[in-house]
């Protein structure tokens, strides 16, 4: 069109090109990419590169993603079920419309995970490794172990592998063919299992001195005693005990009232189970709904299935009646001041009252297993006292997980698993003569943690993270770190669907989320502190001083345009750009 | 294609059949709909284009001038204090010859605060370098937004396209929707010359200093010197592949006419249907329709109105000291008229902030006009309350 006539006479345009004016002179201050670490990866007790998996869906590179988590998990279709995900409570997503729903997206990838075989090691190493337990902690470390090239046996007491995982958890909450499938997984891989074998009675420790290392993840399951009058009553249980019984596929009589005492999981698995056989059921907790130590989810469904809650309310004795009935004797609890846990502390109130039931479930906690340990292996207050890597310093014993004093959760257990495997590792290649200190310096720790407080990443031990890191910092991202303004409002699936039926049945209990659903969650995540290349950067730069990279790098920036203003810094969605000092 | 579409629509569609590249708006009633239907078709994906938020008229015509910048062809609507705001930003986008198109829904200045149809806004700008065109149907409203976007990149121009506050703004009428594919024939993606480029950049619009200035404000005067016939061509293409032109003045029954009313916007449909009767019981009397204003079309006024005896100007609009803009301007366009030829002027304002403008309200001007023998110094104000 006759537009093309416009003339630079017309209006103001320079004869030469601006590249000769450098405005990047006059910078003093300049950007530099830096991914930093996202909350939830810092979050998570298995030490999980979540963020870097939930990248790899959102551009639907579903094996990558797979891969990426199973390099920290063994287990996601387990983890993705029972875990109490404290990734989603670090979830930056928080401040803008609900954490991504990062466990009912493990859950999905973890059931396609159960369907692929191990990845075999590269290498195989002569050494060999036995691991005492079969609970999350020992699994972690086998398959870690496993994975490192090693040859691991793991030795079981029960007559079936998977600890607390089969002997605490209800099937409505962990079907036993995922379970099952899981174990099946891991012998697949070679792992060799020897059951109905109790380490130090069946076999003398002595025995697995051929052992190149020896894991120690016998767990908790010691009942602990409260000490009160009618305890030794056969209608007062040890709650896990009945679990046990009821998970292995008993049926026991529970009456037509049953109280459970306790406010944590191991309440809430008691009380819903004793509901499925038939009781009228009420949990008794000293304290109130919220200094309950159960999941949130397990809370709900528990009350949606009947189970009444009755909080500051402790127990005192238990009476015997004529007709088999307990007479409870309860005393009424007010808070007071924070405890050690930091929770409102239950003080008696002398106010006293009864319930007359036909059982009781004691869930206040177990003691760690720590009969028949070896005579080296030392014991602390009540657990095995470990280091970082879980060295016991009783030379090629390890340990870690509830035995090891760590928090009780199945997450916690495989880290534990998982920082124990890196410490054998460790000892065995120094043991074979690779270049490795004697013991790990605080910096070999930090530069394998996921942000300062997270846990270690098994991948960076291994040198061979695949994902791409540009000059990575230390630092976890939070919310005031990211630009919300570049993030659409998406409202995040609803993630706990109960199956509808009322509780009668031991069918699982919450459906989880379709793959679609799953992948749809899963681009929720806004990437804290990572690069995903949106490329705002480059669209926001004032002075077209940001172009894609060459190299491998995701962007460069042209120094001698940049002025230093910092919109890219301020605008980036997800705080991936620093602005640093020039000259620095 | 008919469709039974409100006149802010009729923006709507004509931008979407325009292709514009690039869209930046702030709401502000009676314009809204122009744009929220815009944004919907960003946001469904019938329309490629990229939808700038931003938080006021200023931003958003910023924007525009930032995307015509890069050579995108692109659109904005706005009314009233919304064009107020862009003020500054009007001359920027004239001085640096971007051929953005814009929309205005007249609408009355505030205070007091009105939404409804006054031309003052527009016509407040008329020294800010852009052409304006206004419009008398929601038909003409579509098609003069498309033949907008060919003007203004054959002169490298902004273009108002100009129409009345909710009688046509949000009133349905059966538009003819061109067919897309004649529309991209008509009007091919745009190519411009001198454009940013970070291939080759080149700094844009900075200090001129006295020795070049007038210079290029004489450029901007000739381009809208060829602009008035660059309208003709470009009506001309449209006609030939769409069968409808409007003209930059029509006239209507002034022949023999010895009284004809210049009126502009929704007001010459009620006139076009006084004319009708008044013609009908005999009388001599017509109309012409004023459709732009910058660059004003002098000779083509002058032609239709030389020889008649009384000319009556309905002004809806107001420059106060002075009276009807339309009116003024016009007197100056027939100043250097032969005396024998140069008809009387008669000015009226009315219709401010929306008030109707009925038939019978045409009518007294009309008898009004008859009965004076001589304009008076100040145009008359029609239907003030006692």
């Amino acid at each position: 069109m006759s537009e093309l006539r416009l003339e630079a006479r017309d209006i103001p345009v320079s004869r030469m090109s601006t590249l000769v004016n450098k405005t990047g002179s006059w910078k003093y201050i300049r950007p530099v990419y830096h991914d930093r670490i996202a909350p939830c990866n810092q979050g998570c007790p298995v030490g999980i590169d979540i963020e870097g998996y939930l990248n790899l869906l959102r551009e639907d590179r579903l094996d990558e993603a797979l891969d990426l988590l199973l390099r920290e998990n063994p287990m996601p279709a387990i983890t993705g079920r029972v875990c109490d995900h404290p990734c989603e409570t670090a979830c930056n997503r928080r401040e803008l419309d609900g954490a991504v729903g990062i466990h009912a997206v493990e859950r999905v990838l973890g059931d396609l995970a159960l369907e692929r075989p191990v990845e075999a090691s590269a290498v195989r190493h002569t050494e060999q490794v036995a691991v005492v337990g079969s609970g999350p902690a020992g699994l972690a470390c086998a398959y870690h172990l496993n994975r490192l090239g090693y040859a691991v046996t793991v030795f079981e007491a029960s007559p079936a592998a998977g600890g607390m995982l089969r002997l605490g958890i209800p099937e409505y909450r962990l079907p036993r063919p995922v379970l099952d499938r899981q174990i099946e997984r891991l012998r697949q891989a070679g792992i060799d299992f020897v059951c109905n074998v109790r380490v130090g009675v069946d076999l003398q420790w002595s025995v697995l001195s051929w052992f190149d290392a020896v894991f120690i993840g016998t767990g908790a399951h010691l009942p602990k005693p409260l000490g009160l009058a009618g305890e030794d009553n056969p209608a007062v249980r040890q709650g896990l005990d009945f679990l046990e019984e009821v998970n292995g596929g008993g049926r026991p009589e529970v009456g037509r009232t049953v109280i459970v005492i306790g406010g944590g999981n191991t309440a809430m698995d008691c009380a819903r189970s004793a509901r499925r056989l038939g009781a009228d059921v009420t949990v008794m907790y000293r304290r109130t709904r919220a200094e309950m130590p159960a999941i949130l989810d397990e809370i709900a469904d528990a009350e949606r299935e009947g189970v009444r809650l009755e909080f500051l309310a402790s127990p005192v004795a238990f009476g015997d009646d004529s007709e088999g009935v307990v007479d409870v004797v309860f005393e009424r609890m007010i808070l007071g001041e924070p405890d050690a846990s930091g929770r409102r502390a239950p003080v008696p109130t002398g106010e006293r009252f009864e319930h007359a039931v036909d059982l009781v479930l004691l869930a206040t906690g177990e003691n760690a297993s720590l009969e028949w340990l070896p005579p080296e292996v030392k014991v602390g207050r009540g657990s095995i006292p470990v280091d970082r890597l879980g060295a016991t310093g009783a030379g090629k014993y390890y340990s870690g997980g509830d035995v090891a004093g760590h928090d009780r959760t199945v997450a916690h257990a495989l880290g534990a698993g998982k920082r124990a495997a890196i410490g054998i590792d460790r000892q065995l290649r120094a043991l074979r003569g690779d270049a490795i200190p004697n013991a790990a310096t605080p910096a070999e720790l930090d530069a394998l943690r996921l942000g300062p407080e997270g846990n270690l990443s098994i991948a960076r031990w291994r040198r061979e993270d695949p994902v791409r890191r540009v000059s990575p910092l230390d630092e976890v991202v939070g919310p005031e770190q990211l630009n919300l303004t570049h993030f659409e409002p998406a409202e995040r699936h609803r993630d706990h669907k109960p199956n509808g039926r009322t509780a009668q049945t031991f069918d699982e209990v919450n459906l989880g989320l379709t793959s679609a659903e799953a992948l749809a969650e899963a681009k929720r995540c806004f990437n804290c502190g990572v690069c995903n290349e949106c490329e705002l950067c480059l669209i926001y730069c004032p002075d077209v001083a940001i172009r894609r990279g060459t190299d491998g790098n995701r962007f460069e920036i042209d120094l001698d345009y940049c002025k230093g203003c910092g919109v890219c810094a301020e605008e980036c969605p997800r705080g991936a750009i620093s602005m640093t000092r020039e000259g620095l | 294609m008919k469709k039974v579409i409100y006149g802010n629509h009729a923006v709507s569609w004509g931008v979407k059949l325009a292709r514009a590249e690039v869209i930046s708006a702030y709401p502000i009633t009676p314009q809204t709909q122009v744009v929220e239907e815009l944004s919907e078709m960003c946001a469904s994906g019938e329309l490629d284009a990229r939808y700038i938020m931003v938080e006021s008229e200023h931003s958003a015509m910023a924007a525009c001038i930032g995307a015509a910048a890069t050579g995108a062809r692109a659109f904005t609507a706005t009314s009233s204090q919304g064009l107020a705001l862009m003020h500054e930003l009007l001359h920027w986008a004239a001085g640096a010859r971007h051929p953005i198109v814009m929309a205005d829904i007249n609408r009355a200045m505030g205070p007091g605060w009105n939404i409804w149809t006054e031309q003052t806004d527009s016509l407040a700008q008329r020294d800010t370098g852009w052409i304006q065109l206004y419009c008398e149907t929601n038909q003409e409203v579509l098609d003069t937004t498309i033949m907008s976007f060919r003007l203004a990149e054959q002169v490298n121009l902004p273009v108002m396209v100009v129409l009345d506050a909710f009688y046509l703004s949000h009133t349905a009428e059966p538009v003819e929707i061109p067919d897309a594919s004649l529309v991209d024939a008509f009007l091919p993606k745009r190519q411009a010359k001198l454009k940013l480029d970070p291939a080759d950049p080149r700094s844009f619009n900075a200090l001129v200093r006295p020795d070049d200035y007038m210079e290029m404000r004489h450029s901007l005067q000739q381009a809208m010197r060829e602009a008035r016939t660059a309208f003709d061509e470009v009506e001309e293409a449209w006609e030939q592949s769409f069968g409808r032109r409007y003209g930059a003045v029509e006239a209507y029954h002034i022949d023999d006419a010895d009284l004809v009313l210049v009126v502009s916007g929704t007001m010459v449909s009620t006139a076009r249907h006084v004319i009708d009767q008044r013609r009908a019981a005999g009388e001599r009397v017509g109309l012409v329709k004023l459709k732009m204003f910058r660059p004003f079309p002098t000779e083509t006024l002058r032609a239709a109105l030389a020889g008649v005896d009384k000319v009556a100007v309905l002004d809806r609009n107001l420059s106060p000291g002075r009276g009807g803009i339309f009116a003024e301007e016009i007197r100056a366009a027939l100043y250097d008229v032969p005396p024998d030829d140069r008809p009387q002027l008669f000015g009226y304002v009315l219709g401010l902030g929306g008030r109707d403008i009925r038939p019978d309200t045409i009518e007294s001007v009309i008898d009004r006009t008859r009965a004076t023998d001589a304009p008076q110094r100040e145009d008359l104000w029609v239907g003030l309350n006692a």
